[in-house]
Formats: structure tokens, sequence, C-alpha cells
């Protein structure tokens, strides 16, 4: 597969998921939540879509481009994002944080709306029991509006 | 950690029957593979449809609509071709489909197989009369989705590949609505509704109403269907409506478990059907909703 740009080979058990693989390949962002899909601390970008890396196939990513948060930690659009969450500081346990940021990263990098009830669309892959959803929104409804030349 | 033996790829329709036939053991289909990793018993290899072909949307020359069976629930919801069709009724389906990541792998074909009552998807694939496409190893067979479902995680399948859907070119201009009764999107529907009318010069050719997660299987309220076809809008009355929606609630077989009572399942598909009616026949938007109140 291709990690975060780069050619990655490695040997995997038929059954394993994306989520043990890339922790095995020292992605730490990658978080093990649930394990069922449902709280998106594992969020990856697989082909620039964002997925639970929990339930998707490590067999599957062969051939395929896989983004962890790793991976764009020098990517403008991410570094807006985080100044933002910080300025914001929509973070309190921080577990989630890694998979939020890869879905409203996502969510805006697709050009979408800055618009409130849009993005918690966009974040219905990710819980947090915090419940710290207010501020992440913020920061997200701000970078999103900026990308979108101050339109929401 | 899923206890698998073999991981397989296919290039085509074809290779993934034959690669499911040779054993050893016992072999599922993976596309998305979110609802395989949630129960992840029982299989020694599984082979990946992901790249056989058939993850394509299509218009045909002749107007129908071509769904491949790996297409993501994403791909559903956002692809102009199935935005377009009929209102973009399947689009707002698959958008209240499980969460934004599992839509971006989830598959309609996987949605399907799964045979739950509750699929999300059949509903309205059901109201707008899809045709299933089977690979064989050598052959190809087509037959209507209705004719799919045989009973709970249970379809005609067998060993053989779903490879995708078809929409007949006139179920495109259908006025449609239907209405997911769920705790929240993410949930597993409590009751589904979906209503497609064919109405041409004021006059209701041909009703579709499916309803889900009230049997067995997803099905079609076909004597409630007799009732709205042949009439005209002008003439139709709350009172014809209303009917139809009780012939609905009587034709469904629900059943109580930990989510709701059949009682109320039932009850909810009467006044959920004729709200759909009412909404195919008169409002211009047509759309899918969700929620988790209806007073």
């Amino acid at each position: 597969m291709e990690l975060n740009g780069r050619p990655q080979t490695c040997e995997i058990a038929p059954g394993a998921n994306l989520l043990h693989v890339l922790r095995e390949l020292r992605q730490f962002s990658v978080k093990l939540g649930c394990e069922t899909g449902d709280c998106g601390s594992c969020t990856v970008l697989l082909d620039g879509e964002p997925v639970n890396s929990c339930v998707v196939a490590a067999a599957r990513a062969h051939g395929h481009q896989v983004t962890t948060l790793e991976g764009l930690l020098d990517d403008p659009l991410m570094k807006d994002l985080q100044a933002r969450m910080v300025a914001e500081a929509a973070i309190q346990c921080g577990y989630c944080s890694p998979g939020l940021m890869i879905s409203l990263y996502a969510h805006i990098k697709a050009g979408g709306s800055a618009d409130e009830a849009v993005l918690r669309e966009a974040l219905t892959g990710n819980l947090c029991r915090c419940t710290g959803y207010v501020k992440p929104l913020a920061a997200a409804a701000a970078v999103a509006t900026e990308r979108r030349g101050g339109t929401s | 950690m899923w206890d698998l033996k073999e991981y397989r790829f296919a290039a085509t329709a074809q290779q993934a029957v034959s690669l499911m036939r040779q054993g050893p053991g016992k072999g599922a289909f993976i596309a998305g593979g979110t609802d395989m990793f949630l129960y992840p018993a029982g299989c020694d290899f599984v082979v990946d449809i992901n790249h056989a072909g058939i993850s394509d949307i299509a218009r045909t020359p002749g107007g129908d609509l071509f769904l491949g069976a790996a297409t993501t629930l994403h791909n559903l919801a956002i692809n102009p071709l199935v935005t377009g069709f009929a209102g973009g009724i399947i689009s707002e389906a698959a958008a209240h489909c499980g969460n934004r990541p599992v839509r971006s792998t989830a598959t309609v074909g996987g949605n399907l197989c799964n045979a739950l009552p509750s699929a999300d998807m059949a509903p309205v694939l059901l109201a707008l009369d899809a045709t299933c496409y089977i690979a064989d190893e050598e052959s190809q067979e087509s037959l209507p989705l209705a004719d799919f479902f045989v009973g709970p995680r249970v379809t005609v399948l067998e060993d053989r590949l779903l490879v995708g859907l078809a929409l007949p070119a006139d179920a495109g201009s259908r006025s449609c609505a239907s209405y997911k009764l769920t705790r929240s999107a993410e949930d597993i529907s409590l009751v589904q509704v979906a209503v497609a009318l064919d109405i041409r010069d004021g006059r209701i050719e041909t009703a579709r109403i499916a309803l889900g997660a009230v049997a067995p299987v997803p099905m079609r309220a076909v004597l409630a269907e007799a009732q709205l076809a042949g009439q005209t809008v002008a003439e139709i009355n709350p009172d014809l409506i209303a009917d139809a929606a009780v012939i609905a609630a009587g034709e469904c077989e629900p059943r109580d478990d930990h989510r709701a009572s059949a009682e109320y399942r039932r009850d909810m598909v009467r006044v959920l059907t004729r709200r759909q009616i009412t909404r195919a026949l008169f409002e211009n938007n047509t759309r899918t909703e969700t929620g988790g109140t209806v007073a």
C-alpha cells in the first residue's frame, strides 16, 4: 500500500483489520476505541475518503493510498485546522481528536460546507465522550469558511 | 482478530464465483466489510470483490439506471446520476444509512446481501422496481429484487454473486417519498416506508409501497398499492389515502423485539404510509426523512 505518500510493504494476517496493522506501523494517532465501526477513533483516509480502520480489512489496502494524521502534519489545511482547534481549546481528553480531525479534514478538503448541520453530519462517525462537539465544530466552521472565501 | 485463513482478490465477477467455489471450507464475498467485521465467525476465506469491475454507476442509452453492487453508499449519496433519478430518493436513503465513514466503504450490494429485514436500501429500491443481476461462473441471471430475499439473512444467491441492480427508466420520473423511523440515523431502523407513484396526466398509473423492518424480509404492500392505482390525483381524498395506509398495516408481519413491539411497528406503518403517500402526491421536493418521533 501507499502509506502517507510512501510505498509500504508488510506481512499481515488474512483477517487483520487495518487499525492493528497501522498501529504496528507506528501510526499511533490511529486509536483503538470500539472496534465495531461506531466511535470513529480509528478514522483514517482510504483513497482520500474517511473510513473506520477497525472495520476495513488490512488486505483491502493492498494497492491503495492510506493517510493517517501523521501524514498530514505538514499539510496546510491540517495545520490551519490544528491551529483553530488549539485556539478554540477544542480538546478535552484528546482520545477522539485524531479521528475527529481526519473527518473534518476530509470534509473541508472536499469543499464541504461550513454550515453547522452539514458539519455535524460530517462528524456522525466520531463520538466524543467528553461531549465536546461545540468547540471542534466552531473551529471547523472557521476553517471551512476561510477555505470557501468567506462564505459558508 | 478475525480468524480467517485466506483473503482472495477477484478481478471479475465470474472469477469471484470461481474463487468462492474453490474451497477449502466456507467462504464469503467481502466488499466494504463493515458488517463482516462485526460478525466474523464461520468463514475460512473471503473473496474481495472491490476490484471485480462491479462498482460503477451508469445510465443506459434507454435511460435505465445501473448501480454496481460494490458501489459505496457514499457514492450513491453524491453521484449526479443517482441524485437526479426519482427525485434523488436513492441518494437520500443512502445518506441516512450508518455514519459517514461507514458509508465510505459499505456498499449497496452488501446492504442487500446481508438480507436483514431492516436493510436500509431495500424499500426505496423495491419501490422503484429494481432488478437484480446475479453472476454465475459462466452465466448471468436477472430477477426482481422482490424475489431476491428468502428470509432473514438469506437470499437466493447461495454461492453466486450479486453484480448490480437496474432501475427502469420510467421509475426515474416517479414521485417518491420515504421515511426511516429510528432512534438516530446510525441506528437500525424500526420501520421504513417508501412510496413511489407513477403519475401521468393527473392519474396514478402505478403505485409502489415498500416496507422495511416489519416482516421477515423487506416487502411490498401490494394490496395497498392496488387501492391507489388508477386513481386520479384531483379526486383522491384523505379517506382513500388513510384506507390504503390501513391496508398496508394489515399486510405487514412485524414482530416484537428489544427495539419496538409488533403493535407499535404496525401502527407506525399505518401512520407513515399515510404521510408518505400524501407527500409523494402533493410535495414537489421528494426526499427521505429520518426521525425518531412521530406525533
